[in-house]
């Protein structure tokens, strides 16, 4: 990549051409899916990093993206849409959107990295099953938490609407600009997995009492990956949040962090590729099995069956496809390949 | 002055005293052995000694700073390396990521692994080319890229003591490197011990049961018994040191 500016030329015009053209392709139905594989896709690749990478095993990863939905809608709501007003006033509206979207997005994955700054500080003492429940806990806490607050609509849940600005349309479902963020996500979840100093994360897997031996800082490296992941999990929840423009706890519930879960471990512990593949095929699978009515969940869950029966060691086991590959390999081995 | 001194230390578990009142020094640049019966307290002290027990009491300094109860990764970091008598590799890791991950164990991932500026790549290089001479000293270049628990006995054995090496220790324990292995494995290794200690000047403290093993190998042996120093002088001394032929070698001890 002698030029790398070429390249970001060319994916945002291929960004602003999904965005424009896809809603005159597809009817919103397969948008509406496409958004849910997206923001299913980023949170499976992010707590990946911390059951599949860093050996944690954590199951209240809903929670954490309940916070980046909320806190995000919230802003949005009590202060975005009059800035989104006062911006559309003097720039074009679809570049005062472009400006203004990403903010909810970053302040909702910060909300959450600070939530899990909070959680992983106290449960990264547990161990196995022990962080596990704790996890799992600390989820419920949060959503039974967010249903208590008025201000965010409490039980009935929450419209991304504005009483001040009722002009300001706070939903964002450009399809394109939501996949460059989760590829982008994905990216940075990549790169920090595969470098030098990412193999703490992964020597902490093998053996936490070989990874102190060798210098590795371990709960330190543990808050790290908790931080980092439930950042992308906030990332995901405002990216649903702000797609579908209404938020309810019910969203956020324990099954779905089980469901993020189950994408990990069918994916593969370990592989990026896999959690990407699973959160695809598992979020597609209940619609395209819609027409087998009541049989689907059967279905569903027989998939996953067989899958595990087949392949206990996940999908794509510890290994990467296509770009994620390269970006695994050493440069040595690059070589060794050629 | 020794590079590690150990003054009366002393480990309880509960009701069972594991280390009493133990005096161990190492002076740098030495090859010294810990021997003794199962159950005397040699992987103990090596805990206490890594950080990973804290001594119940009684000092641990390395390098005149008292690391009692430091927790391990910065016990590394003072520049003590271990290996486990159990191997305790990154399993599912190819060799070369093992020794990688402790060559950049002191530097943490971060941003500058996400944006990837200019010299990241360069240093990265560096990195792994540590790795791979250490690898290769080792004679394991052949299975940089093999997995971990894919190598034989003996290659995950030496792979730990690269792995060890890797954090640039100036000290090296080394606990029963030579458990399961057969006699000619045992020669090499203990051509390889020696070779560590001229080859990258670090001092060695090793564990073994086989007295033959430390016997032509070591400056100085130390014997443990019941959590507690029994003997400790030069090989040819220890071996006739007539309460470690009782307590160790049993009583025909000349022939063990």
């Amino acid at each position: 990549m002698r030029r790398p500016w070429i390249g970001l030329v060319l994916a945002a015009a291929l960004l602003v051409l999904l965005d424009a053209g896809l809603p005159h392709v597809l009817n919103p139905y397969y948008l509406t899916i496409l958004t849910r594989i997206g923001v299913a896709v980023l949170a499976a690749v992010s707590l990946q990093l911390i059951n599949g990478f860093t050996g944690q095993f954590s199951i209240g990863h809903a929670g954490f993206m309940a916070v980046g939905a909320y806190v995000s809608a919230a802003l949005s709501v009590y202060l975005g849409a009059g800035w989104l007003v006062a911006l559309g006033a003097v720039l074009p509206v679809p570049l005062a959107r472009a400006l203004y979207f990403p903010v909810p997005l970053v302040a909702g994955g910060l909300a959450a990295a600070l939530a899990g700054l909070g959680v992983g500080i106290p449960a990264l003492r547990l161990r196995g099953d022990y962080l596990a429940i704790a996890t799992l806990g600390f989820g419920e806490i949060i959503r039974i938490a967010i249903l208590n607050v008025d201000a965010v609509g409490g039980a009935r849940g929450f419209s991304l609407t504005s009483a001040a600005q009722p002009a300001a349309d706070l939903r964002y479902d450009g399809l394109g600009a939501i996949y460059a963020v989760v590829a982008l996500s994905v990216l940075v979840i990549a790169r920090l997995v595969y470098s030098t100093g990412g193999l703490a994360f992964r020597a902490v897997r093998e053996d936490e009492t070989a990874a102190e031996s060798v210098g590795v800082a371990t709960t330190r490296v543990k808050v790290e990956a908790f931080v980092v992941s439930s950042f992308f999990a906030g990332v995901a929840g405002a990216l649903f949040a702000h797609s579908e423009g209404y938020v309810h706890t019910n969203s956020f519930a324990f099954l779905r962090s089980f469901e993020i879960v189950v994408f990990v471990v069918l994916g593969g512990l370990g592989s990026i590729s896999g959690a990407i593949l699973a959160a695809t095929v598992l979020t597609a699978a209940p619609e395209v099995l819609r027409g087998l009515g009541e049989w689907r969940m059967i279905l569903y869950s027989l998939l996953l069956i067989v899958t595990m029966i087949l392949r206990p060691q996940g999908l794509m086991g510890q290994r990467e496809l296509g770009p994620l590959r390269w970006l695994a390999t050493r440069p040595r081995q690059r070589h060794a390949a050629a | 002055m020794p590079l590690l001194e150990i003054r009366g230390l002393t480990v309880r578990f509960g009701g069972l005293t594991a280390v009493a009142g133990l005096d161990f020094s190492v002076e740098p640049g030495a090859l010294v052995a810990l021997i003794g019966p199962n159950g005397a307290g040699k992987t103990t002290a090596f805990n206490v000694i890594t950080g990973i027990y804290a001594p119940s009491s009684g000092s641990v300094r390395f390098d005149r700073k008292e690391i009692g109860g430091v927790s391990p990764h910065r016990i590394c970091a003072h520049g003590i390396a271990r290996t486990f008598q159990n191997i305790r590799l990154f399993r599912s890791l190819t060799a070369l990521e093992n020794v990688r991950a402790a060559v950049a164990a002191a530097q943490r991932s971060g941003l500058r692994d996400v944006v990837r500026g200019p010299g990241w790549s360069q240093r990265e290089q560096a990195l792994e080319e540590r790795a791979l001479e250490l690898l290769t000293r080792l004679g394991l270049e052949r299975v940089a890229d093999t997995k971990a628990d894919a190598l034989p006995y003996g290659e995950q054995r030496r792979l730990e003591i690269a792995r060890a090496l890797a954090t640039q220790p100036r000290l090296l324990l080394l606990d029963e490197p030579a458990a399961g292995m057969n006699p000619s494995e045992k020669e090499a290794l203990r051509g390889l011990v020696a070779r560590l200690r001229e080859e990258f000047g670090v001092s060695i403290v090793l564990i073994d049961h086989d007295v033959a093993f430390v016997m032509n190998l070591c400056d100085r042996i130390s014997v443990l018994d019941h959590g507690e120093k029994i003997a400790e002088g030069p090989p040819e001394v220890v071996r006739r040191d007539p309460q470690v032929i009782e307590a160790y070698l049993g009583n025909n001890g000349e022939s063990a």
